[in-house]
């Protein structure tokens, strides 16, 4: 086992102790990077990332991410990097800034070694809608299984072991998902813990900024470094950070959990669903209390279309300035019109054009009420739902998808209720902005699946100590395709 | 609610100032059949219109000053750094006027 197979709080002991550089964390990371064939790269950092490991100076014995290599999702604006958001209408651009969160990184002397992929523009749920094609789980060695989205490649790299931890970006559950496909800790805040500046906007009444770990205390450790509010993004939270690990290790005795009836019984997978009773009966012999509470299974049947009808009004609007001229690469026209008209119909695939269309058509006037406004309207009665259970309880636990990594030429069908409901629940934590996270929790047929807990807005603390108390229970801490082999 | 026509659709890409194939315009019909059977759900509910929309989780208020610091704005050379075509520190377009 190498010391780049350990999750970051292990690492940052080996780095303390001498026992590996920076340096060499680094080449490694990059020659992982380069023999990997899951499809994950968008823009490797080699001459970068040298240049820092090498440069880094003394050891930080207080700071935990000193000298570690991470990579981030390509929609983070990284300052002298290429950043396209895997869209050809964005190729080339090379931003003059660090996102809040990459910067955060870097002051605290975290390497970034690579750009990796997502769908494009972070619209999907796939990884497999990005300008580089699919990625690739790396669970499958037959590249038939998706890595799930939007944040593909930062999942991708994770489980691969090549990195200890990527940011990525949640707006229905493209962190959380994922995650679950990638045996991953895929962690999420409340909307606004992080700041969001410098992520390229697709919903931003939906959009967070988070990332993958292979453990729980490296997720909450990130979390007290990259938490906090910033002057640029006037919806960052002026709560205060807190130190996330200190509660960590508390017992959970007395704890309330909630679990959706008509969640579970959408699923029909049964060894997500045995091995999910198998959670719950840990958590009960660890002191919680299991509450199955319900929820109206017609509002559940609406958090999908809620959540499309949402994300693609926003999304229209928030990308109104990519024209060719303002941002993305530029074809000529005789007019600035037509210049326009050229770099919009070239630089977006026909499924991103798409989605422009829905979010115009349902903002449009005359359809606003029927469509937009009615979804609006919708999104404020589920969270007042969602936030009735959590009134009563701590977290609301559920299996994070109803199926292990779907096949790529998985046909679905869009009115079923494992579809509806299942796959897309996870949304209501980006709804009512709580944080979420979800946990590797079971194997089947050597593919991971993961269950996902949500907690009350900024209670991250509890949220991460309720997280790790099943993570310790289960075999699966610091999971990569490397440790399982 | 306004019908949803291939010729919509296409008034609506041209607002978008993009255009698509013809097959897309296609696979987007039928994309908005779906939808609008998805959102027939929410129509049943006669309780919707007593809910305000909700365009934020949280309450956002965004009344605070900032402290009047002052600060080195970015090169106009930095700024231009991604334009393709630019003459005497601009960004060089069509013709508005011909």
């Amino acid at each position: 086992m190498s010391y780049l197979d350990l999750t970051i709080l292990d690492l940052h002991k080996a780095l303390v102790e001498k026992k590996v550089t920076p340096l060499e964390l680094v080449k490694e990371a990059i020659d992982r990077l380069k023999k990997d064939d899951n499809n994950a790269v968008e823009y490797l950092m080699e001459k970068e990332a040298i240049e820092l490991a090498t440069n880094i100076g003394e050891i930080e014995v207080d700071n935990p991410v000193w000298g570690i290599p991470f990579a981030i999702k390509d929609n983070f604006s990284t300052k002298d990097v290429p950043t396209c958001g895997s869209s050809d209408m964005l190729k080339g651009y090379v931003p003059v800034y660090n996102a809040t969160i990459v910067e955060k990184l870097l002051k605290k002397k975290a390497i970034p070694v690579a750009k990796v992929t997502l769908d494009e523009l972070a619209m999907g749920g796939t990884g497999a809608t990005g300008h580089l094609g699919k990625t690739y789980n790396p669970y499958d060695p037959s590249h038939k299984k998706m890595m799930g989205g939007s944040s593909c490649g930062s999942a991708s790299v994770v489980a691969s072991g090549i990195v200890p931890f990527a940011l990525g970006s949640d707006t229905g559950d493209s962190i959380r998902k994922p995650a679950s496909y990638g045996g991953l800790v895929g962690f999420k805040p409340s909307w606004g813990r992080i700041s969001r500046y410098g992520l390229f906007p697709f919903t931003p009444s939906l959009d967070a900024a988070g990332y993958f770990t292979r453990s729980v205390k490296d997720a909450a450790m990130l979390l007290s470094i990259v938490a906090g509010e910033d002057k640029n993004d006037f919806t960052s939270s002026n709560k205060p950070v807190e130190n996330y690990v200190d509660n960590i290790d508390k017992p959970i005795k007395n704890i309330s959990i909630a679990v959706i009836k008509e969640i579970v019984e959408s699923i029909s997978n049964e060894t997500i669903i045995n091995q999910f009773k198998e959670t719950l009966k840990i958590y009960q012999n660890l002191g919680a209390k299991i509450n199955y509470v319900s929820m109206d299974k017609h509002l559940l049947q609406t958090l999908f279309p809620t959540y499309y009808i949402m994300s693609c009004s926003e999304a229209t609007s928030n990308n109104a300035n990519l024209d060719g001229i303002k941002f993305g690469p530029y074809f000529d026209g005789t007019t600035y019109i037509e210049a326009m008209k050229n770099a919009r119909t070239k630089g977006f695939s026909e499924r991103i054009k798409r989605r422009f269309i829905i979010g115009s058509y349902s903002l449009m006037k005359e359809n606003q009420n029927e469509l937009f406004l009615r979804a609006a309207k919708n999104r404020h009665k589920i969270v007042d739902e969602v936030n009735k259970i959590l009134k009563t309880n701590d977290v609301i636990f559920l299996p994070a998808s109803p199926t292990t990594a779907a096949p790529f030429d998985n046909k679905v069908d869009q009115l079923k209720d494992e579809y509806l409901i299942a796959d897309n629940y996870m949304v209501i934590a980006n709804f009512a902005g709580l944080p979420s996270i979800t946990i590797p929790c079971g194997f089947e047929n050597d593919l991971p699946f993961g269950f996902n807990l949500t907690g009350r807005a900024f209670e991250e603390s509890k949220l991460l100590n309720i997280a790790k108390a099943l993570e310790d229970k289960l075999p699966y801490y610091n999971l990569s395709v490397r440790s399982k082999k | 609610m306004k019908e949803v026509t291939i010729e919509s659709l296409k008034d609506c890409a041209n607002r978008l100032l993009f255009d698509m194939s013809e097959n897309e315009y296609q696979t987007l019909l039928n994309e908005f059949k779906t939808i609008k059977e998805q959102m027939k759900i929410i129509a049943e509910d006669k309780t919707i219109d007593s809910y305000s929309p909700m365009v934020f989780p949280f309450e956002v208020s965004a009344d605070k000053l900032r402290e009047d610091i002052p600060d080195s704005p970015r090169s106009r050379e930095e700024m231009l750094k991604n334009a393709k075509n630019k003459v005497a520190g601009q960004i060089k377009l069509p013709k508005v006027v011909s």
